[in-house]
């Protein structure tokens, strides 16, 4: 796996809605910016051999970076794969969409559910959200939130940008009525 | 007689308090400068890093890291004219943000002797004016605390301007002791989705561990004597 830069954003929320958020919330996303592994092979019938290079090693980057960005806990998270415009969607998907991926993310997180995720093809500095939902359980509302975000310089067109995201909470002030009251 | 600087109210905005009218709630000091950034308007800080680890299909020796803190915060002087003294809001203001940056940066990048290069911005949302903006960061209360934090003595380049939420601003860094030293020049480019809103402002601090990667455009020292000669016989 070839990594050309390693970028990682923490936004530390202080105040939403003119008050004060205590604890504060933080979300924090960390993104490599890796050659694509298919880039320039035609149309590649078998990922397997590819995923297999660097899903796993990818997650094991990336998923300690979140966890140190957040100070060592979460409660969401989600994922984001940003493929450069010479590659397939798919090729962002293959390496995210895979327990060798994620399991990184959620095993340093102690989380159970599925993350959550965005895969789009963009030119660099392209403008993406990543969905973050609670890591246990994805129906809680509270936590279902987006954080955006964009590499400027990335994903160059045989690239691909792969990152995860974490919160250590729900969204600031978060005041809506549970999932269940409206069962 | 003396004369107080008059804070001049637009016309409708007369209900409208400046935000540091809010320290006057609080009977106590605030339990560290996170929370007095936050009693003097902060709403948000975001650090953003960079680890360049290869460029050009080449890895350097050793990897680029750079970083920039960004506060979000009211505008202090929001709903005041153009002819408002600025100083008092800003040696109360500036200060605080410059501590809370440059510990950040300490944070991602440190200690101050892993710091080579560094920089400042701001930019001011669109119902300010861009001085607002000069305010907080072209004072020593903001450039002297960065500076003798981050062990520098050169002047801090920068950037600033005014803008909607969502745009970008790409702020210059040179070296903290070396200012012409040019394999310090060196960007970062910085945005937030949501910031700064009309009545805001954004105020950065940048840093970084090294030289560009590969950088090899000499040098002040190296160059030859250029002037306009050298366009001479170049067209008809």
């Amino acid at each position: 796996m070839n990594i050309r830069k390693i970028t990682t954003v923490t936004e530390e929320i202080l105040a939403e809605g003119g008050r004060r958020t205590d604890p504060v919330i933080t979300v924090a996303a960390v993104a490599a910016v890796i050659e694509n592994p298919w880039h320039g092979q035609g149309f590649v019938e078998d990922l397997g051999p590819g995923i297999d290079a660097t899903a796993s090693e990818l997650g094991a980057v990336l998923a300690p970076r979140v966890m140190e960005a957040l100070g060592g806990t979460l409660e969401a998270y989600g994922k984001a794969a940003i493929v450069g415009l010479s590659g397939e969607i798919e090729h962002g998907s293959a390496l995210i969409h895979t327990l060798k991926f994620g399991n990184h993310f959620r095993d340093a997180a102690q989380a159970s559910t599925l993350l959550p995720a965005v895969e789009k093809r963009g030119e660099a500095g392209a403008v993406f959200d990543i969905p973050l939902k609670h890591f246990t359980d994805a129906t809680i509302r509270s936590h279902h939130q987006t954080f955006e975000w964009r590499v400027a310089d990335a994903p160059h067109p045989g690239e691909i940008l792969i990152a995860l995201a974490g919160s250590t909470g729900g969204r600031p002030q978060q005041r809506l009525a549970s999932l269940s009251t409206e069962q | 007689m003396t004369t107080t600087p008059t804070r001049l109210q637009k016309p409708g905005l007369g209900a409208q308090k400046p935000s540091l009218d809010r320290l006057n709630d609080f009977d106590e000091l605030p339990a560290d400068f996170d929370e007095l950034a936050w009693r003097l308007g902060v709403r948000s800080i975001t650090v953003q890093r960079e680890e360049i680890i290869a460029d050009g299909g080449a890895s350097p020796d050793a990897p680029l890291t750079q970083a920039a803190a960004i506060a979000v915060l009211a505008n202090p002087w929001a709903g005041t004219d153009t002819q408002a003294d600025l100083a008092p809001a800003a040696e109360q203001v500036a200060p605080v943000l410059a501590k809370v940056l440059t510990d950040r940066l300490l944070d991602a990048l440190g200690p101050a002797s892993a710091i080579e290069a560094f920089g400042k911005g701001a930019v001011v949302g669109v119902d300010g004016e861009l001085e607002h903006a000069g305010a907080l960061i072209h004072t020593p209360y903001f450039g002297n605390i960065m500076r003798e934090m981050l062990e520098g003595t050169s002047v801090l380049c920068f950037a600033d301007g005014r803008s909607g939420p969502s745009a970008s601003i790409r702020v210059p860094m040179w070296h903290k002791t070396h200012a012409t030293s040019r394999d310090h020049y060196q960007t970062i480019d910085l945005r937030l989705a949501d910031a700064p809103k009309a009545d805001e402002l954004c105020v950065i601090a940048a840093a970084s561990t090294g030289p560009r990667p590969f950088a090899r455009i000499g040098d002040r020292r190296t160059d030859g004597a250029v002037t306009t000669e050298i366009l001479k016989g170049l067209t008809k």
